[in-house]
């Protein structure tokens, strides 16, 4: 089974991406299990037609600690299964020890059964503490994927998070597998990516364009692969989906400073 | 300052043998004594097990203690349910006249906004008795320190302001049950009204009883602590206390701030009993002449224990000690040490102040010749007394570990005391006090030379 945690700044279309690539291989025939770690609980929606997944800690806040698997785990588009950890109120204990609960529970429950193909975390922003960084302790997700764009902050953002993911893979088999463009149409943003990773030492896995349909397939609670399946969108994903499936580039990044990293946004951001 | 100051434990990756014990636990301990409050401790359920095991070990009285309990889903959901039942529950139980509440690291690392909640349970019920909340995260200080945020948290809380009374406010510190006995005999010998805050002098030192009292009889209530704000002055001890919890009666009310170090020795006693006549006389000024207004029982305590510093100088002179406990605690004692010629060559706290060494030499201790370790464990502590070789070791039950492994006398003070009973008995202060430290330092370093003499004792 592959392992996978995909990061990102909030915003950035984690979610989206995550789901649509997720649709991409479930399409394909592959076992996938997606499991959402940001408390809001939107990361199964497009695939499981809307918010209708109770989350891990919802259900331990209501029924205590004898939670059955089939309560937690739902069936979405192509056979994913689908699980969300939710978290606290906002503003409210620690969603950090949130995900951990979450996850412990999912491995004491039996749900990494092994016809699964894939398992996919879908972390909230930030490696922001010990409970977002779970998912890449202990071996729990092995490759990370950074969603990203041209945007400073978004880079920041996945700079930050290849620090994190440098802590984790000096003591366990945490690797960056890429990065993957989520493009907001920024200037030369595809060069200004591919040049970002060539820095960290990973590569630029896809670019994916901006297209209205993907606005559209989320009103409609739809990945764009089950909405608009022939739309050239469709295929961006499918191709992203095969791209992560052939990955054999597994690196310890290798984080900028500051200074590196507004140099690189200088270079390429004020070219055009 | 050129005071070598030892590495303290937070420099280094783990304490061994710690020399701390947890914030909420002085919570508690000031806590109880307040006139019918049960604490509470909002976290996990072990750390009110620990404080409660804890402080029986040393007061062998019984100890009531809450906690919210928390699970893990307290921990990820906040436990603000928890709060609200554990309140409801002891209201019914134990109905107390006022519940402390206090919390631990899990409920602080969380950021639980326990004050938030508290504001919203009281509104929800009027009815409920009054409420103290103090933040007490370990991470952030020792007994010590919960021990001084509670009796602020409970001055600010109550304290009210009005027309001026004629009382003396007393702020003791973290010290015995006997010690408050013995305060307050002293203070209102000089006929002064007294407000003590807290008063465990009968909570953790009271009679055996034939019916269980959940909550024990005794301490100060909280009808008197509202007049903290009207009294003349506030007496505050704890040499290294800044600005103490007083200043917050000073900024709200105006009342005086006069601040001593422990009255351990004749020259520390002297200064506070000089406060007291001031006082008496309704003066703020300073007089030398004592006679006047200082009761003559204790002169004559005063004057029996000079006659014993000169009896027994020749046994304690020259003799090197370590002092080990509450950073007041081990100041006040070392300068007593200092006072009948015994050389203080380590003054150690597990707490944290950095005004250990600043307070010792205003003792009078010459910058230089003694050892400050603050924020110490007794792992670093040994090292340091295997290096300096004292002859005797003033401190708690903790220390009883090195002392026996390196052979050196122990003289137990201050808290805890685990290995012998009557902990809360032991009186360290006034010219009493004193005189009971002296003669067990003197006996400690006889009975040492007679154990450790081939040619055995006789008095013929």
């Amino acid at each position: 089974m592959r392992k996978i945690a995909i990061y990102g700044k909030g915003g950035i279309g984690k979610s989206t991406t995550t789901q649509n690539t997720v649709a991409g291989l479930a399409e394909w025939g592959k076992k996938v299990m997606v499991v959402g770690c940001d408390p809001k609980a939107d990361s199964t929606r497009l695939l499981l037609g809307g918010l209708a997944q109770k989350t891990v800690l919802d259900t331990l806040r209501d029924e205590g600690e004898d939670v059955e698997l089939d309560e937690i785990l739902k069936p979405g588009y192509a056979k994913t299964a689908c699980v969300e950890s939710g978290g606290p109120e906002p503003g409210v204990g620690c969603a950090g020890r949130g995900i951990i609960t979450s996850i412990n529970m999912l491995e004491q429950l039996g749900a990494y059964t092994p016809d699964l193909d894939y398992t996919f975390y879908d972390v909230l922003g930030d490696v922001v503490c010990g409970g977002f960084a779970m998912p890449i302790r202990d071996g729990k997700a092995e490759e990370i994927y950074i969603v990203v764009s041209g945007e400073m902050m978004a880079m920041y953002a996945a700079n930050n998070i290849c620090k994190g993911i440098v802590k984790f893979a000096q003591s366990g088999k945490v690797r960056l597998g890429g990065l993957i463009c989520n493009s907001r149409k920024c200037d030369n943003e595809k060069e200004l990516i591919e040049a970002l990773a060539e820095k960290l030492g990973t590569q630029m896995i896809h670019f994916v364009p901006r297209d209205n349909v993907v606005q559209h397939a989320e009103l409609n609670r739809k990945t764009v692969i089950e909405y608009a399946p022939t739309a050239p969108q469709a295929d961006e994903y499918r191709t992203l989906a095969r791209k992560i499936d052939a990955n054999k580039m597994f690196v310890i990044p290798k984080p900028l400073t500051m200074e590196e990293l507004e140099q690189l946004l200088v270079k390429y951001g004020l070219a055009a | 300052m050129s005071l070598p100051i030892a590495t303290p434990s937070s420099k280094r990756p783990a304490a061994t043998n710690s020399c701390r014990v947890c914030a909420p636990l002085g919570s508690v301990l000031a806590f109880r004594g307040l006139r019918g409050c049960m604490p509470l401790i909002h976290g996990s359920q072990g750390c009110a097990t620990y404080i409660r095991r804890y402080l029986i070990s040393h007061f062998r009285e019984p100890m009531d203690v809450a906690s919210t309990s928390f699970d893990e889903s307290a921990t990820i959901f906040g436990g603000q349910s928890n709060l609200a039942a554990a309140i409801k529950n002891l209201v019914t139980q134990y109905r107390p006249e006022v519940i402390g509440v206090c919390t631990t690291c899990l409920a602080e690392t969380i950021g639980e906004d326990t004050e938030g909640i508290l504001r919203e349970i009281t509104t929800e019920d009027p009815s409920l008795p009054p409420i103290i909340h103090v933040a007490t995260p370990s991470f952030k200080g020792c007994q010590y320190r919960g021990f001084h945020e509670t009796v602020a948290a409970v001055l600010n809380t109550v304290a009210k302001g009005g027309k001026p009374m004629s009382h003396v406010n007393l702020l003791p510190g973290p010290v015995s049950p006997a010690d408050l006995r013995h305060l307050r005999e002293i203070v209102e010998a000089f006929n002064l009204p007294l407000l003590m805050l807290p008063d465990y002098s009968e909570t953790l030192d009271g009679p055996s009883l034939a019916t269980y009292a959940p909550i024990p009889e005794g301490g100060v209530s909280l009808a008197e602590v509202a007049d903290a704000g009207r009294a003349t002055a506030t007496l505050q001890l704890g040499a290294t206390l800044e600005p103490g919890p007083g200043a917050g009666l000073q900024r709200d009310f105006g009342v005086p701030l006069v601040k001593a170090g422990l009255p351990i020795g004749v020259r520390a006693t002297d200064a506070v009993l000089d406060s007291l006549a001031a006082l008496a006389r309704g003066s703020a000024s300073r007089s030398s002449d004592l006679d006047s207004v200082v009761p003559s029982w204790l002169s004559a305590e005063r004057g029996r224990l000079v006659d014993a510093y000169v009896d027994g100088h020749k046994y304690v002179s020259g003799k090197r000690v370590a002092v080990v406990g509450d950073p007041d605690l081990a100041v006040a004692v070392a300068g007593f040490c200092a006072e009948i010629g015994l050389i203080p060559v380590l003054v150690a706290s597990g707490a944290l102040t950095h005004r250990m060494a600043s307070s010792l030499e205003a003792l009078g201790l010459a910058p230089g010749a003694f050892e400050v370790m603050e924020d110490a464990d007794y792992d670093s502590i040994q090292r340091r007394v295997v290096e300096l070789k004292p002859d005797l070791v003033l401190g708690p039950s903790k220390a009883y570990p090195m002392t026996r492994a390196l052979g050196i006398p122990l003289v137990r003070i201050g808290f805890p005391v685990h290995d012998r009973i009557g902990a809360g008995r032991i009186l360290h202060l006034g010219y009493r006090g004193t005189q009971r430290l002296f003669d067990e330092v003197a006996n400690a370093l006889l009975t040492h030379q007679q154990d450790s003499s081939e040619m055995g004792y006789a008095y013929q």
